[in-house]
């Protein structure tokens, strides 16, 4: 008898556990299948929405909700409305995995965000394990690339492809020695490694300083004095707008002189308030498409400005376009099936987006990269080189 | 060479600052207050808040405007701290230490989350800017804003020191540090005493705050939590309890910092800086100038 009630118990866990999973299946399968016949098409977008980068959240979630009322003024996809459910990452990891959960339990068929890259990281496996395609508009360390996940499609340049033009725009102007500064994120890492190695193949720039910072601080003047040591051309700065402000205040008050070139991650108007008075002024930046630096954008830019009050930012164009992507892919595949989306994508052949016309490379990249440099000008990011 | 303990010494300042008033308490009731570099935070938001309601400051009377609002945050932190030591800690003085510690904890993510909730997360740009000319001495830059805290916060230093050494307060506070029931039966207040240290550390920790604001322009709500921790590091370093110690430990982490990450780089700043709090906790727990404690019998 003693040994019998621990088997009974054991088989009846088994039993409880196959019950539930299968309970599980249907549960999901079924609620799939539902929202697979009627009822709102239901695209996720797992963006920051709070912390550090929810200015930018901000200008995503607009953008896509534009997309989303276009698309169902028009009458939908598939004779069904899109809805749009934005969950909040606040660029943190972990708060990004329990978001693509939450976005997945939802119902939802499609994912179109992603901004910060290590947050992003996280949620692939969650969405891959759904079969729910993702179109990442924002987010575009190599990492993310590296996974080599079938469902994963970036519409945003990488890491390699912003690092090359930073090199290329390097070159060009004529800078003779560089110092790199990155703050450990994956996203700024990434680009300060692959403009390091870009650099070293190339061999007309020198890399006079590689370092990282700690991001969240307030007081940078280590690494200050270590630019001021290394006494480069240009600094390239990789990582957020925060501390990017701070490192330019305080480089320009130790009285730094030479170029400054910050990545996509710093292009925010916050960049030019914390570096304070005209010191930001000149800080050129690698940077995708704007809605500023489109050309014909113009149109784009009063719908947006009608609509929300207020001008659209960063990445509004591309959350933009990958909810019209999204809408394209499921309509060409006739269904919300994950499988026939992601098919649907990987045949997409000039696709016209903001950037330019569309074709996923096989790593389901862009196939051109679409990086210009932004220079300062007047407390502005205006376009200096589109680097064409 | 100069530059690098230049930077040591500025960024110094500000932990010494912060440190006192951990320091302080720790001495008085043995409570790490771990709301303490929210404290810093609290400070800052408020004298955004004051700068902000007042409107567009010109230029040439910001210094003024500045040192007004510093006056006025101070007695405003001091006071939420009072509060907060009232409400969290004075309810639980007799309970078990791990109980206020808990507390701590507690009342410094009420003080972060609040902030986030009021304010709202993002980064807020001080409206008041510290700026000026940079002078050439012995080879470092030095500039003008970097005096003027400099001179403040020694200011505010000296002037706690000779309160504690010189007033009655201070001699009741230095009493109860050493014994708190032989205090309580020699007639002296010591609620009152004790909300006095926490309202001087507190107002202390705003001070800081609202410095940090003015020359670096940036704040937002997590900015007290590194800071906190730097402060408690500064604190054990100099000898936790003791004043002198709070201020010797804030310069010497300052320095042990720029010249650590000169040797090793900037991101080993962080490792290297609690790296050395954990050698004086294990090695000399009692800090540079702290004593051992002789039980008496």
């Amino acid at each position: 008898m003693k040994l019998r009630i621990p088997r009974a118990l054991g088989m009846a866990a088994v039993a409880a556990t196959v019950l539930a999973t299968t309970a599980c299946g249907g549960i999901l399968g079924g609620g799939g299948e539902k929202t697979a016949d009627s009822g709102p098409i239901k695209v996720a977008a797992v963006i920051p929405l709070s912390g550090s980068s929810a200015p930018t959240g901000a200008f995503m979630k607009n953008g896509m909700q534009m997309a989303v009322d276009e698309i169902n003024a028009k009458g939908g996809v598939l004779g069904r409305q899109l809805q749009l459910d934005a969950e909040d990452e606040a660029c943190d990891p972990t708060q990004a995995a329990a978001a693509a959960n939450k976005a997945v339990s939802n119902g939802a068929v499609i994912s179109v965000g992603g901004y910060c890259s290590g947050a992003t990281l996280p949620t692939l496996p969650i969405f891959q394990k759904a079969n729910i395609p993702m179109i990442i508009p924002a987010a575009n360390s190599q990492d993310l690339v590296n996974q080599k996940l079938p469902n994963v499609f970036l519409i945003n340049g990488t890491g390699a492809q912003q690092s090359a033009a930073a090199v290329k725009f390097m070159v060009k102007d004529g800078v003779k020695s560089v110092a790199l500064v990155d703050d450990n994120t994956s996203y700024s890492k990434d680009i300060a490694t692959e403009t390091k190695k870009d650099l070293e193949a190339d061999g007309n720039v020198k890399v006079a300083l590689a370092t990282s910072v700690t991001a969240g601080e307030s007081d940078y003047s280590s690494v200050v004095h270590d630019i001021m040591g290394a006494n480069p051309d240009m600094l390239y700065w990789t990582g957020y707008y925060q501390e990017g402000g701070l490192i330019i205040n305080q480089l320009k008050a130790a009285g730094y002189t030479g170029k400054i070139m910050v990545a996509d991650g710093s292009v925010d108007a916050s960049l030019i308030k914390i570096a304070g008075g005209s010191n930001a002024e000149g800080v050129l930046a690698t940077m995708t498409q704007t809605p500023d630096t489109i050309k014909g954008a113009e149109s784009w830019i009063a719908d947006y400005t009608k609509k929300f009050g207020s001008a659209p930012g960063p990445y509004s164009t591309q959350s933009y376009d990958a909810v019209r992507l999204a809408a394209e892919a499921i309509t060409k595949a006739g269904s919300t099936d994950g499988t026939k989306v992601i098919a649907a994508l990987e045949a997409i052949d000039g696709f016209e987006l903001f950037s330019g016309p569309l074709k996923f490379t096989p790593e389901h990249t862009l196939s051109s990269g679409g990086f210009q440099i932004l220079v300062v000008q007047d407390g502005k990011f205006v376009l200096k080189d589109a680097l064409s | 060479m100069t530059q690098l303990i230049w930077n040591g010494l500025f960024v110094g300042s500000f932990y010494a600052l912060v440190a006192l008033g951990y320091s302080m308490v720790y001495g008085i009731i043995k409570l790490l207050n771990f709301a303490h570099g929210d404290i810093y935070m609290l400070g800052a938001f408020i004298g955004f808040a004051m700068l902000t309601s007042v409107g567009v400051i010109p230029a040439s009377l910001s210094i003024t405007a500045l040192l007004i609002v510093l006056l006025l945050v101070m007695i405003s932190t001091g006071a939420i701290g009072v509060a907060i030591e009232r409400v969290a800690y004075r309810p639980l003085r007799n309970s078990p230490r791990l109980a206020v510690l808990i507390t701590a904890v507690g009342a410094s993510f009420t003080l972060e989350y609040g902030v986030a909730a009021m304010a709202g997360p993002n980064p807020r740009v001080f409206p008041v800017r510290l700026e000026g000319q940079t002078f050439d001495v012995l080879g470092a830059r030095i500039s003008a804003p970097q005096i003027v805290l400099m001179v403040v916060a020694i200011i505010l230093m000296l002037g706690l020191n000779s309160y504690v050494q010189r007033t009655s307060m201070g001699r009741a506070m230095r009493a109860i540090a050493l014994d708190p029931k032989g205090s309580l039966l020699m007639g002296i207040n010591v609620n009152k005493v004790i909300t006095w240290t926490f309202f001087i550390g507190s107002a202390l920790a705003g001070a800081a705050g609202v410095m940090a604001g003015a020359y670096y322009g940036k704040i937002d709500f997590l900015m007290g939590f590194i800071i906190g921790l730097k402060a408690f590091t500064a604190a054990v370093i100099g000898g936790i309890g003791n004043i002198k110690g709070a201020m010797l430990g804030g310069l010497l982490l300052g320095l042990l910092e720029a010249f650590g990450s000169q040797w090793l780089g900037g991101q080993w700043r962080d490792v290297f800086t609690f790296a050395v709090l954990i050698l004086f906790l294990t090695l000399k727990p009692t800090g540079l100038l702290g004593e051992r404690v002789t039980e008496r019998v």
